[in-house]
């Protein structure tokens, strides 16, 4: 399974017998959480699944594993959605590397995806030095990307792809790319179940050969949302109640959205709550809500329906925040701020003020990832680390509500039943989640056809897939179907991955191809008689038959039915032939022919003498020939009994009849070698037919 | 051997008709636009009556009365039962399209063809798709392929991909190659030679379009030439089709100059279409979701357009010159309609037409040259019954009210007494004192009666009117009450059930204005009167059709190059000419069927599958040509395990085969190429290219068509021999592949 990652970058794979290899390599997500990157190549089309950075790393740390692939051989980089972990490295990967296939997404990632990396870009300068991308560049990569819709076919360069909706955030998407009739499907973060504005994700029509799927939540189980819900809400109006404030840490978009949509009802129905604010303290949710105001079309049918009255996410409840500075700290609130990670920003500062008070409570709604504040805290320690290097004791509360709209064991298991793929590749999960996860998946799947592999970043699953080449005959070619034994000729079109084969005069019918006759005339200035022309003509040629033009009555001459020889004037013959390889070569010799004429060079006289002697040399020169030439190709060539050629490779011994052209030997590709090989020598060295019917 | 494929048009054939053709595809009968006029004339649809219950699935092209106006009629009437597909946007705005069209039509008359139930629930089982959404049908369908692509033309407008075994049939009506404002062009160039394309013949005759900003400057001064001397201008156009391009060339360009004029949007469904629209974007040209990707920026957020749905807020807004886009187009029904009988005699006004009208109705009698002076228009309007004849309504109403409730109340009798019969012991001591009862019957009268009957009927047997009173048994067993588990299960969905019923009733967004105006059910009547119309306004007409024009549509059905073509929806002159044209130079199958006439276009393809053997691909040698790669193959069929035939490598030498130059010589190109390569060249007279200074090249035969649908090219070179003769043969080799 594991290969070495140096092999990713040399293209040229030897060919394996049981059919084309597909690789599918993580460089990032492999047995972690953020960072998503998929490298995946078969028959020579390559694509990159997500483009993502870690958000606990900064700078290149938090980057996928570009240097192991080159990206100049990438056709295609789907993203699924706006997430940082699955889109942040793309201004990266567009802008500061050689790649130069096309990048798709849909219309909402991409409206959000600017804003988003824009937001990142300005948190970041805060804290990090060396930038990965800037402003400029996210603008710039906005040309390059593409819009894709649900369900829309795109095809590039024979790699046919289409998403699914996928749950989990506005615009998030599954991706299903065909590639030779080799089906992957890459479900990027998804969840099947339907909450208060998204989708659960589709069940695609067909089933994958592959699936790669994420593995964020492991075996866990999810409460039922209307239970979660419950406690979330429950959570905060006993806080507030007891005058504490709440915390929500949520990253900017996304389940923040969901969760202003739960706030935003409860307090409606709850009239003692009016006088208690809710702060969402994001100017980039601020900014997003414009897409959320449109995209309505890929939200469920609640918010469409609600659409027709109010737009649900104009809150009416619920205020904006644009900084720290506009907060006024005056009484029980509920404050929802981002980062979601606690790392900095507004949702740290208040952290920082409101942790040592036991009225207060923070609630953690979403997976948080390894390394930060929040991962920490969720532990319950005695004390924290404050941004200012000074440790207070944490005595608020500490809830963690999962809203994460990531599949749990129930929804993967049920999906992956429905779905039966032959092969399975866990990524975007922590190693002991995914490990457990895969074992339990083992039990599911327990009759052995199904297999489940987890690889680490930059390993390489192999999987070999059969090369089943059809073509369809189409055309003058099929108006009979052959039986076995019946020869099949014509011109074999490769378009994509479909092959047709058609006679040559329909190639204009069934493809954007034509075909073209060159015809060429070229006139000879001779100034003698045409008799002596047709008289030599008539020595070299064996078939010479003159005629009379019917135009001008002079005399013309066909040779080999190819050629024709007109006498034009007094001083010139014409020629005139269709051009193909052996038309070009008799015309020359006419040419060379008529030229000698002209030069009045002495006869030739030819005696049959000579004539006889010159065909056993010529015998003789042709075994030599064929010697020198296998002697070439295979090395070592002796002459064994019987007049038989002995030709050894590698040990391998095969026999070669000169006469008949047969070989025998153990070996069969040698064998078969030899036997092309003698083919091509005998054609190129025999005298060539003449008729080609 | 081929998939078999029959046409057979409904409607809109060697006419303007509405659309409606009838495709069977190996027994699969797709109906293509369902269509109907403004007229609403059933004779129309009678071909699609005779087929209707035979149809398997309806595919609609544009969000239109032209293209699916009869769509709510034939599922209700006509026994049109089959799943209809459609995109997001035909779907929504051909809803509020047909909603217009009947409220504008129910104003004027007793319109009864079909109702606004009838509408929804012809829309509510509409598939929606995506562009280059791959459909698999399945069932009676298996294995055909449906998928709709851009067409240009209007919001969501789509041509059709119907693929079975590898064989398209494509069906392409009023498309535009141009990329509008907001929308992209057709990608009907996309499709090379597809079995059958099915397409119109429109605009085969027109030909002058004139380019678009030029049109645009035109269009924007006739408006403005007209606000600034006070003039009016109304602009009849559809519910949600291309109105939405003028509404964005106006909006652009009252921001560019600050105009103050008021721009007034005025159909039943205005402010609906517009909301719906503005979460289309994703349909829309790639100019306008690049905005809103960057900045934001809703292109149909308009600033300077108000939206109305009733003719009271257009007379109730401010006097003063303003433009006005109402529909309906044709002028024969909608506020445009009322609009133009109260504009058309003021010379200052100007009625702006931006699409030709239907055949026979108001607007196409006013596009004529030259325009009338006067016209008679016929002016209905339904008004609410007062004095007497609401009395006498009221009057009438009751009495079937009456009946029926009496009708209603011997049913009743009968299913109480069945019913109740053993309950009549047990009621007996409700009555306390009949005699009272009795009384306040009499002394009520009829009113009171009235109030019972409404709601229910007593039992004839209870003494007293009393609402019935059902006594509530619980089932009991030695634990107690039986309880029912499913009672106490938290339903996840009760939470949502109340926002889903919110918009429910009328299936989609309409504000409360228009629903009331939909259950309006006050008592009212149409009064009609005959009106002589002076029209002293300035009529003028402009091509905002959004179809391409006679030269594109030549060049793109020679482009696609189908191997069978069929004619539609055009006059029988555009028709003709379209199909002659075809015939001398795109393909030789071309059919302009006549209404109800079967048309086969079954292709004639022989073709079979065969597995390529690895041995043989390993010994092939492909040479790139533009996008397909092609290589010469001589193989035997062998046998394998299945019942595929494989082909394999000849045992044998193959026979020589002619050989066989592949490539397509552009004369222009290889001028080009020569001149690089240093060879002295030009053109001379007859096509012929001259090469150095004794040498030509030319092409012979039939020439000058794209695709080579005609046959191989040939070339002919000829010169005296020199060495320029070998070194331009040499140049002109290397356009080719030899095979």
């Amino acid at each position: 399974m594991a290969s070495s990652s140096a092999s990713l970058k040399r293209r040229e794979q030897p060919m394996s017998r049981e059919g084309d290899q597909l690789i599918v390599t993580p460089l990032g997500a492999g047995n972690e959480v953020g960072r998503s990157c998929v490298y995946m190549s078969f028959r020579g089309k390559t694509i990159l699944f997500d483009c993502g950075i870690n958000p606990a790393y900064s700078g290149m740390a938090a980057l996928p594993y570009f240097d192991e692939i080159d990206p100049s051989t990438i056709d295609v980089l789907l993203i699924t959605h706006f997430h940082l972990d699955h889109a942040a490295s793309l201004p990266y990967f567009l802008e500061k590397t050689t790649f130069k296939g096309r990048v798709f997404m849909t219309h909402a990632t991409k409206a959000i995806y600017k804003l988003l990396l824009t937001d990142y870009v300005k948190v970041s300068k805060v804290s990090v030095e060396d930038m990965l991308f800037d402003e400029h560049d996210i603008n710039k990569s906005m040309d390059k990307i593409e819009v894709i819709d649900f369900h829309q076919t795109v095809e590039v360069n024979g790699i046919k792809f289409w998403c699914y909706t996928a749950g989990h955030v506005l615009g998030a998407a599954m991706f299903m790319v065909d590639i030779a009739g080799v089906r992957i499907l890459y479900t990027g973060d998804y969840s099947r179940e339907e909450d208060r504005h998204l989708r659960a994700a589709e069940l695609p029509q067909f089933s994958p050969d592959i699936c790669i799927i994420e593995s964020t939540s492991g075996v866990q189980l999810h409460q039922s949302r209307h239970i979660r819900e419950k406690r979330f809400t429950d959570v905060i109006h006993s806080t507030v109640a007891q005058g504490g404030r709440v915390l929500i840490p949520a990253f900017a978009l996304g389940r923040a959205q969901e969760l202003l949509l739960i706030l935003d009802e409860y307090w409606a129905n709850h009239p003692d709550l009016h006088n208690i604010p809710i702060y969402y303290a994001s100017p980039l949710a601020k900014k997003c809500m414009a897409v959320y105001q449109t995209y309505i079309l890929s939200m469920n049918d609640r918010i469409r329906n609600q659409f027709a009255n109010s737009n649900p996410f104009v809150f009416k409840h619920i205020s904006a925040l644009n900084s720290i500075d506009d907060f006024r700290d005056v009484g029980p609130c509920v404050v929802m701020a981002s980062p979601g990670g606690l790392q900095s920003g507004f949702s740290r500062q208040l952290f920082d003020i409101w942790c040592s008070d036991k009225r207060n409570a923070c609630i953690i709604p979403g997976y948080m990832v390894e390394g930060t504040l929040a991962k920490t805290i969720i532990n319950e320690p005695k004390e924290v680390t404050l941004m200012n290097g000074l440790t207070a004791p944490l005595n608020m509360q500490v809830h963690y509500i999962s809203f994460s709209a990531h599949a749990d064991y129930a929804q993967t298991s049920t999906f992956l039943k429905e779905l039966m793929p032959p092969n399975i590749i866990l990524v975007h999960g922590e190693a002991n989640e995914m490990m457990r996860l895969k074992q339990k998946l083992f039990t599911e799947f327990p009759d052995g056809n199904t297999r489940i592999m987890n690889p680490k970043n930059c390993e390489s699953v192999e999987l070999y897939f059969n090369s089943e080449k059809m073509a369809k005959t189409i055309g003058r070619l099929a108006e009979k179907t052959p039986d076995v034994g019946d020869s099949v000729s014509g011109i074999l079109v490769k378009k994509g991955f479909t092959y047709q084969i058609m006679a040559p005069d329909d190639l204009h019918v069934f493809s954007q191809l034509s075909t073209a006759t060159v015809t060429q005339r070229i006139t000879i200035p001779f100034s003698g008689a045409f008799g002596v022309i047709t008289h030599r003509l008539g020595k070299i040629f064996e078939s010479v038959d003159s005629s009379t033009d019917e135009e001008t009555g002079l005399p013309a001459l066909k040779v080999h039915e190819r050629v024709t020889v007109k006498q034009e004037s007094e001083k010139h013959i014409s020629l005139q032939w269709s051009s193909d390889p052996i038309s070009d070569m008799v015309s020359d010799s006419i040419v060379a022919l008529v030229l000698n004429i002209s030069r009045e060079v002495p006869k030739i006289i030819v005696e049959e003498e000579v004539a006889v002697k010159s065909e056993e040399e010529n015998g003789k020169k042709v075994e030599k020939v064929i010697y020198a030439l296998l002697v070439s190709l295979f090395g070592d060539v002796k002459l064994g009994e019987n007049g038989k050629l002995v030709i050894s490779v590698d040990g391998n011994v095969a026999h070669l009849d000169k006469e008949t052209g047969k070989v025998e030997g153990e070996h069969e590709g040698l064998k078969e070698r030899v036997r092309v090989a003698f083919h091509r020598i005998q054609s190129a060295v025999k005298p060539i037919p003449l008729s080609a019917e | 051997m081929g998939t078999s494929v029959q046409v057979s048009p409904l409607c809109g054939v060697y006419n303007e008709n509405p659309l409606s053709y009838l495709v069977s595809i190996d027994g699969f009968n797709f109906l293509l636009d369902c269509g109907w006029n403004d007229l609403f004339d059933p004779s129309l649809l009678e071909p699609l009556s005779r087929v209707a219950s035979t149809v398997d699935a309806v595919l609609l092209s544009h969000p239109d009365t032209l293209h699916l106006g009869a769509l709510p009629y034939a599922m209700k009437q006509l026994g049109l039962s089959a799943p209809v597909y459609a995109t997001e946007p035909v779907h929504r705005l051909g809803l509020l399209t047909m909603y217009d069209q009947y409220l504008s039509r129910k104003q004027v008359s007793d319109f009864d063809l079909f109702t606004l139930d009838d509408i929804d629930s012809a829309f509510q089982n509409v598939i929606r798709l995506t562009f280059s959404q791959n459909y698999h049908l399945s069932g009676k369908g298996e294995g055909i392929v449906i998928a709709p692509h851009v067409a240009g033309h209007m919001l969501g407008g789509s041509i059709w991909k119907i693929t079975k075994d590898g064989e398209e049939v494509v069906y392409a009506v009023d498309y535009n190659h141009r990329k509008e404002r907001h929308l992209n062009g057709t990608v009907l160039q996309s499709f090379v030679r597809p079995a059958v394309l099915i397409t119109d013949a429109y605009n085969a005759l027109y030909t002058n379009q004139t380019q678009s900003h030029h049109r645009d400057t035109e269009f924007l001064d006739t408006i403005s030439k007209h606000l600034e001397v006070g003039g009016n201008v109304l602009l009849p156009v559809d519910t949600a089709g291309r109105v939405l391009e003028l509404l964005l060339i106006l909006e652009q360009h009252w921001s560019q100059r600050a105009f103050s004029f008021p721009i007034y949007f005025l159909t039943y469904v205005s402010s609906s279409t517009i909301d719906y629209v503005k979460s289309f974007l994703e349909w829309m040209s790639d100019s306008i979701s690049k905005s809103f990707e960057t900045s934001r920026d809703n292109a149909f957020l308009l600033r300077h357009v108000t939206l109305l749905i009733n003719k009271t807020d257009l007379d109730n807004a401010p006097p003063g010159p303003k433009v006005v886009l109402a529909s309906m187009a044709s002028l024969e029904a909608g506020f445009a309609r009322d609009i133009f009988v109260e504009w058309a005699n003021d010379p200052r006004n100007l009625v702006l037409f931006t699409e030709t009208g239907q055949f026979g109705t108001l607007a196409r009698m006013l596009q004529s040259a030259p325009p009338p002076k006067f016209v008679k228009v016929t002016m209905s309007k339904r008004v609410p019954l007062a004095g007497e004849e609401l009395i006498a309504y009221e009057e009438e109403q009751n009495r079937l009210k009456r009946e029926e409730a009496l009708r209603a109340s011997l049913v009743k009798e009968e299913e109480t007494k069945a019913s109740h019969g053993p309950d009549e012991n047990s009621s007996e001591p409700m009555v306390v004192d009949t005699k009272t009862t009795h009384d306040v019957v009499g002394s009520h009268g009829p009113a009171y009666k009235d109030i019972l009957i409404d709601g229910f009927v007593p039992p004839s047997s209870s003494a007293a009117p009393m609402f019935p009173f059902y006594d509530n048994t619980a089932d009991w067993d030695e634990y107690g009450e039986v309880i029912n588990p499913d009672d106490y299960v938290i339903k996840d969905e009760d939470m949502d059930r109340g926002a889903m019923h919110a918009g429910g009733d009328v299936d989609g967004r309409l504000d409360e204005a228009t629903a009331s105006l939909m259950l309006d059910t006050r008592p009212s009547k149409v009064i009609s009167n005959e009106l002589i119309v002076t029209v002293s306004c300035s009529l003028v007409k402009m091509d905002y059709e959004g179809r391409s024009d006679g030269r594109s549509i030549k060049s793109t059905i020679a482009h696609v190059s189908p191997l069978k073509l069929v004619l539609v929806h055009a006059t029988a002159e555009a028709t003709e000419h379209l199909k002659q044209h075809s015939l001398n130079s795109i393909c030789p199958h071309v059919y302009a069927p006549k209404i109800e006439e079967t048309v086969d276009v079954t292709s004639d393809l022989c073709a079979y599958k065969v597995q390529l053997s690895e041995k043989l691909m390993s010994n092939v040698i492909f040479k790139k040509l533009g996008d397909s790669e092609v290589a010469w193959v001589d193989s035997e069929v062998g046998k394998t395990g299945s019942e595929m035939r494989c082909l394999q490598p000849m045992g044998s030498a193959a026979a020589p085969h002619k050989p066989v130059l592949v490539g397509d010589l552009k004369m222009q190109d290889f001028k080009q190429f020569l001149s690089s390569k240093g060879v002295q060249v030009e053109f001379a007279g007859g096509g012929a290219l001259r090469c150095g200074e004794y040498v030509t090249l030319r092409k012979v035969g039939p020439t000058g068509q794209k695709g080579g649908a005609s046959g191989p090219q040939q070339i002919l070179i000829e010169g005296p021999l020199c060495e320029d003769y070998y070194k331009i043969r040499d140049y002109l080799y290397s356009q080719f592949y030899l095979l």
